[in-house]
C-alpha cells in the first residue's frame, strides 16, 4: 500500500514538473516573440517617421516663400516653382544653412527637376549625413514657371532625407 | 464524485489553454495585417492632384502650334489645347483644330503629349497610373470620352487600390471637361 502511494505521488510530481516545464517554455516563447515584435515595431516606427519627415520637408518647400510662385499681395499658386527664385534659392541657403535653414529641413537634399520644355536640374538645399543608416526619398509633380519667357514648365521636386 | 470533479477540472483547464493559444494566435494575426495606409494615401492623392494641375498648366512651347492660329504663342495644355480638342472632336484626316502642335490635331497631340509627360514622372517611379478626360456636351447627360483613356501597366481599375486627383473642371463652348487621374500601386 505504501509503495502504491509513493508511485502515484512520484508520477503526480513528474506531472506537475512537467506542467511546469511546459509552462515556461511558453512563457520563453511569449518573451521572445514580444522582443522580436518590439524590434520590428521599434524599425517600423523610425521609418515611420522617416517617411513623415519626408512628407513634412516636401510640404516646406512647396510653401517656401523663397520659391513658390507668387504674383505681388495675390494668393500663391499651388503646387508650382518660380524659376527666376529657383536660380538664386540656393546661394541665399548656403548663407543662412546653419542659422535658418538647418531648422527647417535638417538633413536632406532638395532637388527640383524641370523635365519639360528644356531637362535641368537645381539643387535647392543640400546637407548630407555622413554614415546616415536609411535615406527616404520623396517626389512631388509642380509647375516650373518662367516669367523671362511668360511660361510653365513641368518637373518635379524631389525631397530625400537621411537618418 | 471525484472522479467527476478532477475531469471538470482538467476541462476547465484544456479550455484556458485553448483560449490562450486563441489570443496569442489573434495577437500575432493583428500585427501581421496591420496596415497603416493612412500616409501612402495623402501621398498618392497629393501627387495625383499635384500631377493633373502641373499638367493643366503647362505650356506648349512648340512653335507649330499657332501655324494655322493667330493668338497666344504659348497655349496651356488645359485652357488652351484642351479646349481646342473639345471644340473641334473630329480626329479625322478632315478633322480642323486651331492649334496643331507637331501637325497634329489637338486630340492626338494632347493625348500623346500628356502620356509623355505622365511617364517621364510617374511611369519613370514605377507607379501604375490612369487618365481620364471627358466631356459633357449641352445636350448630353452622360459624359463621353474626349479621347482614349491613357494607361499605365493596365491602368487603375475600381477594383485596385486606388486615389484619384479628383475632377478637373474645365468649361468650354463645347461643354464641360472632366479630367481625372488614378494612382494606384
Amino acid at each position: 500500500m505504501v509503495t502504491k502511494i509513493s508511485r502515484k505521488g512520484q508520477v503526480q510530481l513528474s506531472e506537475t514538473i512537467a506542467v511546469l516545464f511546459i509552462f515556461f517554455v511558453l512563457i520563453v516563447f511569449g518573451i521572445i516573440f514580444y522582443y522580436k515584435y518590439q524590434q520590428v515595431a521599434i524599425k517600423q516606427q523610425s521609418e515611420e517617421l522617416l517617411a513623415a519627415r519626408a512628407m513634412d520637408t516636401t510640404l516646406r518647400i512647396l510653401f517656401l516663400p523663397e520659391l513658390f510662385c507668387s504674383q505681388g499681395d495675390a494668393e500663391p499658386e499651388d503646387n508650382c516653382i518660380d524659376v527666376l527664385k529657383l536660380r538664386q534659392v540656393n546661394e541665399t541657403i548656403q548663407k543662412h544653412l546653419e542659422d535658418y535653414y538647418f531648422d527647417l529641413f535638417s538633413y536632406s537634399t532638395v532637388t527640383v527637376a524641370q523635365l519639360y520644355p528644356v531637362p535641368r536640374t537645381f539643387v535647392v538645399y543640400d546637407k548630407l549625413k555622413l554614415e546616415y543608416t536609411k535615406r527616404e526619398s520623396t517626389y512631388f509633380v509642380v509647375s516650373v514657371r518662367d516669367d523671362t519667357l511668360g511660361s510653365y514648365g513641368y518637373g518635379y521636386v524631389k525631397v530625400e532625407v537621411y537618418s | 464524485m471525484t472522479i467527476s470533479k478532477k475531469a471538470q477540472m482538467e476541462m476547465v483547464g484544456l479550455v484556458v489553454i485553448v483560449i490562450l493559444i486563441t489570443l496569442g494566435m489573434l495577437f500575432m494575426a493583428q500585427f501581421a495585417f496591420k496596415d497603416r495606409p493612412e500616409k501612402k494615401i495623402f501621398t498618392r492623392k497629393g501627387l495625383a492632384y499635384s500631377t493633373v494641375s502641373a499638367i493643366m498648366k503647362t505650356t506648349v512651347t512648340d512653335s507649330s502650334c499657332v501655324q494655322e492660329f493667330v493668338g497666344d504663342t504659348a497655349p496651356q495644355v488645359g485652357k488652351d489645347i484642351l479646349e481646342d480638342c473639345a471644340a473641334n472632336k473630329d480626329t479625322g484626316p478632315f478633322g480642323y483644330s486651331q492649334y496643331r502642335c507637331q501637325g497634329q490635331h489637338s486630340c492626338v497631340f494632347v493625348r500623346e503629349h500628356i502620356s509623355e509627360l505622365l511617364n517621364s514622372t510617374l511611369g519613370s517611379w514605377n507607379k501604375r497610373y490612369q487618365w481620364d478626360t471627358h466631356i459633357i456636351d449641352i445636350h448630353g447627360v452622360e459624359p463621353e470620352p474626349l479621347f482614349e483613356p491613357i494607361l499605365s501597366k493596365g491602368g487603375c481599375p475600381k477594383t485596385r487600390d486606388r486615389d484619384s486627383s479628383e475632377l478637373f473642371f474645365l468649361q468650354t463652348e463645347a461643354g464641360l471637361v472632366q479630367s481625372v487621374l488614378y494612382v494606384c500601386d
